[in-house]
């Protein structure tokens, strides 16, 4: 009996109890597609998070974390000022080094006629366009003139300006920091993707917020490396000479994009599985139904079971049937549910602004899994099946 | 053909040990036809199921051909019942949901025979029996007459030695009976050894040979005259 005639015979089984297969299918179509959702969620999340929090390629965070000698030597290290205007000439000194992106942050409330929000005022160099992907919604960006300078020109987020003007035109209009007068140039566009927070911004170039505040230190600096390849090179040559500049030990030090990507896909990974094992679970339970409706079948096809032994079938040959016909159920549950899953990730994904992920290993394993439950739920039933005996069954009614 | 020596058959109830057959001597020449007869109880059911190897025998020794079979393992008792016996059952026992014709195709697919002879030797047996306009019919499309008919195609289509017929008339009426009977007598002719279970002397008239069996011993086993034995 050949594999061909084994397949033909549980598609006419299945067919001859349509409804009853479709709704054991049904499981199997949940199990899958659940697990499918997931994982593809999962991934495209990871994808969107990663390219959110790391921005465009090569980029290097350096960041101040002193020992704790430094800490208990002084204890007002963290409150002083991080980075110097000296920091940003060594570091971009590096060949390996293409931009410096210098900000400093600091909390600002900022006035228009009257209504007042507080705000997060970041003082930017020019090369903070570069990596960070910062979109004018209308008006326009700082001009070179605008960096050397000091200009007082301003750029606001969405939150802000919707704070501030409500539906009005903000362009051209002079807002307050504090006491000081700066012109609004343009509006950011809204940032996408649901990681995103609207937070009310209001960014000046940086020589403008040395005037504003008083102060001239840098609270935050990327690096963007020359290439990819040297993005490890130009991250320990910045931490070495930093270190060194400052007499510190180890206290200057810096993630790059890939060392951090890393980090959120183990989160993101670990929370995939951590959900896709809850999905699973729906899966098994699917699984169970094949197997409890392999057993009903086999009750109910207890003379036809023992016709077949009549004739000439092995035992062999009446599990192999059964378990055919439970794989092919799965199989085709499995499929289904892919399909399923795919279409809902691509929903999800085209809500939440992210790219929809299936890779083609998912759907590997939806296969190889969905098959596995066919032969492992129905192994059960299909050896009951062949250890009939054919006497009882041929007077079974 | 076949040879059955000292063939018994218990059932434990309970603590009780129940002989259905007691040692059980029967020879059957090749070509013969025999009708096993006897009361409910008597036991031939069981006799049938040892000599249609779908049972095996608590003791003695069962040659099929002259092979020992009373030892032979599941697989290859299997293989006996595809190749070697032909069965017909009482109540047809055809599968419902497929056509006559893929009705006898079935101990073919356990033969491995290829699909093209399949059907062309399905087509034939049902051919002869005269059925060529009912290939496609599924059972339920049949009468009790043309549902025996099948099966006997599909006993025969793997030219088996031996068709063993379990009150193949017991569910027909009598002008049918008749027919099946002579159908049987046909394929005795051509060389078929035939063993029929049944109680009705009509058609035990068609065998040549009866076995009477009560409380599992064989009471007399009469020889027609003219038979081929």
């Amino acid at each position: 009996m050949t594999f061909s005639e084994n397949i033909k015979m549980a598609f006419s089984s299945l067919f001859a109890h349509k409804l009853r297969s479709i709704l054991t299918m049904l499981g199997i179509v949940i199990g899958v597609g659940a697990v499918i959702i997931v994982v593809a969620i999962g991934q495209g999340g990871e994808a969107a998070l990663k390219s959110e929090i790391v921005g465009s390629g090569n980029a290097i965070e350096v960041f101040y974390s002193p020992s704790e000698e430094e800490l208990r030597a002084n204890p007002n290290i963290l409150i002083q000022p991080a980075f110097t205007e000296d920091d940003i000439r060594i570091l971009e000194q590096i060949p390996e080094v293409k931009t410096v992106v210098a900000s400093s942050s600091s909390f600002s409330s900022v006035s228009y006629q009257g209504n007042k929000a507080d705000s997060t005022l970041i003082g930017i160099n020019q090369s903070y366009f570069d990596i960070y992907d910062m979109k004018i919604e209308n008006g326009k960006k700082f001009s070179a003139s605008d960096f050397i300078s000091g200009n007082r020109v301003a750029l606001i987020s969405q939150s802000l300006k919707e704070e501030l003007f409500e539906n009005d035109s903000p362009i051209g209009k002079v807002v307050r920091i504090g006491t000081q007068p700066v012109e609004i140039i343009g509006v950011l566009e809204k940032p996408g993707g649901i990681f995103s927070l609207n937070t009310k911004d209001i960014y000046v170039p940086f020589n403008t917020w040395k005037m504003i505040t008083g102060k001239d230190h840098i609270t935050q600096i990327t690096l963007q490396a020359v290439s990819q390849d040297v993005i490890t090179t130009a991250g320990e040559k910045a931490a070495f000479q930093l270190n060194a500049f400052h007499n510190t030990e180890d206290s200057y030090q810096v993630l790059n994009s890939e060392s951090l990507a890393e980090v959120i896909g183990q989160i993101t990974r670990i929370m995939t599985l951590i959900i896709g094992s809850i999905a699973g679970v729906s899966l098994f339970v699917g699984g169970i139904g094949v197997m409890n409706i392999m057993l009903v079948s086999v009750t109910e096809r207890t003379r036809e079971i023992g016709i077949r032994m009549a004739l000439g079938a092995t035992r062999m040959q009446i599990l192999t049937q059964f378990l055919i016909e439970a794989t092919i159920l799965t199989l085709i549950g499995g499929i289904i549910g892919i399909f399923f899953g795919w279409g809902v990730a691509a929903i999800v994904a085209a809500f939440a602004g992210w790219p929809s992920l299936i890779s083609w290993q998912v759907v590997v394993i939806g296969v190889l899994f969905s098959t596995a439950i066919g032969i492992t739920f129905g192994l059960l039933p299909a050896n009951k099946a062949s250890k009939l005996d054919p006497i009882e069954s041929l007077r079974y009614e | 053909m076949i040879s059955l020596e000292g063939i018994t058959k218990s059932y434990e109830v309970g603590k009780e040990k129940i002989d259905v057959l007691k040692n059980i001597d029967l020879y059957v020449e090749s070509g013969e036809f025999t009708a096993i007869m006897g009361p409910s109880g008597s036991g031939k059911s069981t006799l049938m199921n040892i000599i249609g190897c779908l049972d095996k025998p608590t003791k003695g020794r069962y040659f099929l051909d002259g092979v020992d079979v009373s030892e032979y393992k599941e697989v290859e008792l299997a293989r006996v019942r595809n190749t070697s016996i032909g069965f017909v059952f009482q109540q047809f026992h055809l599968l419902p949901r497929l056509t006559a014709l893929k009705n006898v195709e079935l101990p073919m697919i356990y033969k491995g025979i290829g699909k093209r002879e399949r059907q062309e030797r399905a087509e034939e047996a049902l051919r002869k029996m005269g059925l060529e306009d009912r290939m496609d019919h599924l059972p339920n499309a049949l009468s009790g007459g043309q549902k025996q008919r099948v099966a006997i195609a599909r006993a025969i289509v793997n030219e088996p030695k031996l068709i063993l017929a379990d009150e193949p008339t017991g569910a027909l009426d009598t002008k049918t009976s008749q027919s099946i009977m002579e159908l049987f007598s046909r394929l005795n002719d051509e060389g078929t050894t035939i063993i029929v279970v049944t109680h009705e002397p009509e058609v035990a008239a068609f065998a040549r040979r009866i076995i009477m069996l009560r409380d599992g011993e064989i009471v007399t086993g009469e020889q027609y005259s003219g038979g081929l034995g």
